[in-house]
């Protein structure tokens, strides 16, 4: 009678590998809000000296 | 070539039809083919290129006979690979800095022919660096390329370089960084191409059974004929204006 | 620029409940695979990824066809969206595909078809983004984009098959024979649930990143028409 083998111990790499999943997805949407709050700023100035 | 698009007197080449074509790609292409021959920058570059990278590869990779003709074929193929890039630039940027291309446009032809003319021009200087190449390799390596095969492979696999690589030099010649465009552009694309022309020829060369080799030619010949079909479509959107 | 629209806020907040349920799906749902360990769970985002890139490539593609026919920029601006989620999301289908494959294979790299063609994919995103920061004229950055994004998305099956045909005759020395094969394991009901969630999931992130971007797009394209009525006088 065979002694079922334990899964191998690959915590490590799944920890590692979901820091990088949604690190990047976290990094990627903040940069959309960066360059969403930049843009908007850019706007409020030209629209200022539109009216000027 | 003047000839060919101002006929004030009779009706414009367009409405001849396909011979008005046939004539306006032979037009482009020996356009081409006698500038070159006059100036032989283009042909001299992609020789002498070619020429020196298959030395390189010499010093790089050294190997044992039998090695050698394992990676022949890689060789070759990446050899043409660099040697094609170089010559698609030239004859697109010779293009766009004498102004013959706002020319061409006012021709009362399809843009297509354009396309075809060019890229058959490419082709031609492709296949004749391939010519000259290949002979020399087998005098320095003492491996006889000569093979009705593997030219029918070199065939195949140029004319779907030389399909995309046009179109996409004609883009790549347009912007600022165009030197280093055409190379990022074209190789992750090319490929479909470089695996199955290496792959054929490499069975061709090691004497493979024909079995073997089928997958790879229905790959580059399914290849040439898709983007042939693209390139034809979509060419008018990168000429105009 | 106009508020958020109210759709784009709920899908938003659907969206972001969705991840958090995709995540408790994978981490505490789905078992422990047996042999593998718990790595494994890293296949579920993995491959969720991979289908957000090819689906961002696919609009691309799409809107560039869309573009050429009808000269609206918005179809411009949704391909140029679309690829930038792309490279993003396909970036993490490599990275977590290696970083699944090293504890499996003892190697970072396996010359798999699925793997190898991601990163074709990948550089074409990249040369797509390149070609249009090199050109000045904006109607020639849109065309010239359409047609590169419908060049490279036609190149990506046959990239595919070349490479599967490459395996077939060659297998690999290093790892398993199967060359279809990438890290083969039986799913229980409980896997292929959460690895069907997961993909929904990712599906519904990908188009709220896509709206988002789009808006995004629009906001630069105003910014920019009143920068050069503003420099006009």
């Amino acid at each position: 009678m065979f002694l079922r083998e334990a899964p191998a111990d690959t915590l490590s790499y799944m920890i590692l590998g979901y820091s990088v999943i949604l690190g990047t997805i976290t990094l990627f949407l903040m940069s959309l809000v960066l360059r969403f709050r930049s843009l908007a700023r850019d706007l409020k100035v030209l629209e200022e000296l539109e009216s000027k | 070539m003047a000839e060919a698009f101002s006929r004030p007197d009779r009706a414009p080449v367009a409405h001849r039809g396909a011979r008005g074509y046939l004539r306006a790609v032979s037009a482009i292409v020996w356009k081409d083919l006698a500038a070159e021959m006059r100036s032989r920058e283009l042909l001299g570059a992609m020789l002498v290129f070619a020429l020196v990278v298959i030395l390189i590869f010499n010093f790089a990779l050294e190997l044992d006979i039998r090695t050698r003709e394992t990676i022949t074929s890689g060789v070759l193929w990446v050899t043409f690979t660099f040697a094609g890039t170089l010559g698609l630039s030239r004859s697109m940027a010779i293009e766009k800095d004498r102004g013959c291309l706002d020319g061409l446009l006012l021709a009362p032809v399809d843009r297509s022919a354009l396309y075809f003319g060019k890229a058959l021009g490419n082709l031609v200087f492709m296949l004749i660096v391939e010519a000259i190449v290949l002979p020399v390799y087998s005098v320095l390596y003492n491996v006889n390329l000569l093979q009705p095969g593997l030219l029918l492979v070199i065939a195949l696999g140029s004319i779907g370089y030389v399909t995309v690589g046009t179109l996409l030099a004609s883009m790549a010649v347009q912007a600022r960084t165009r030197d280093v465009l055409l190379p990022i552009l074209l190789f992750p694309v090319i490929i479909p191409v470089l695996v199955a022309a290496v792959k054929a020829s490499n069975g061709f060369l090691q004497g493979l059974e024909m079995a073997e080799i089928w997958p790879w030619l229905n790959l580059l010949i399914g290849y040439d004929v898709i983007f042939a079909a693209v390139a034809l479509m979509v060419f008018d959107y990168v000429v105009e204006e | 620029m106009e508020a958020m629209p109210r759709g784009l806020k709920a899908l938003s907040w659907i969206t972001g409940a969705l991840f958090g349920v995709a995540l408790y799906m994978v981490f505490f749902y789905a078992p422990r695979e047996a042999v593998m360990g718990e790595v494994q769970r890293v296949f579920y985002f993995h491959v969720a990824a991979g289908w957000v890139g090819a689906l961002a490539f696919l609009v691309t593609a799409v809107a560039g066809v869309l573009y050429l026919a009808r000269g609206n920029r918005r179809w411009d601006i949704v391909a140029q969206a679309s690829v930038e989620i792309g490279v993003v999301f396909t970036l993490i289908n490599i990275v977590s595909g290696s970083i699944w494959a090293r504890p499996i294979w003892n190697t970072w790299w396996t010359w798999d078809p699925r793997l190898v063609t991601a990163t074709v994919m990948e550089l074409i995103y990249i040369a797509y983004l390149m070609l249009r920061q090199g050109l000045e004229d904006p109607g020639r950055r849109a065309r010239f984009g359409a047609v590169y994004g419908i060049l490279g998305f036609l190149s990506v099956p046959l990239t595919f098959l070349s490479i599967r045909i490459f395996r077939t005759i060659h297998p690999v020395v290093v790892g398993n024979s199967d060359p279809t094969a990438q890290g083969a394991f039986d799913m229980t009901p409980r896997m292929l649930q959460a690895f069907m969630f997961s993909l929904m999931t990712f599906t519904f992130l990908y188009a709220t990143a896509l709206w988002h971007r789009v808006r995004l797009g629009r906001l630069a394209e105003k910014v920019d028409q009143l920068k050069m009525k503003v420099m006009a006088g």
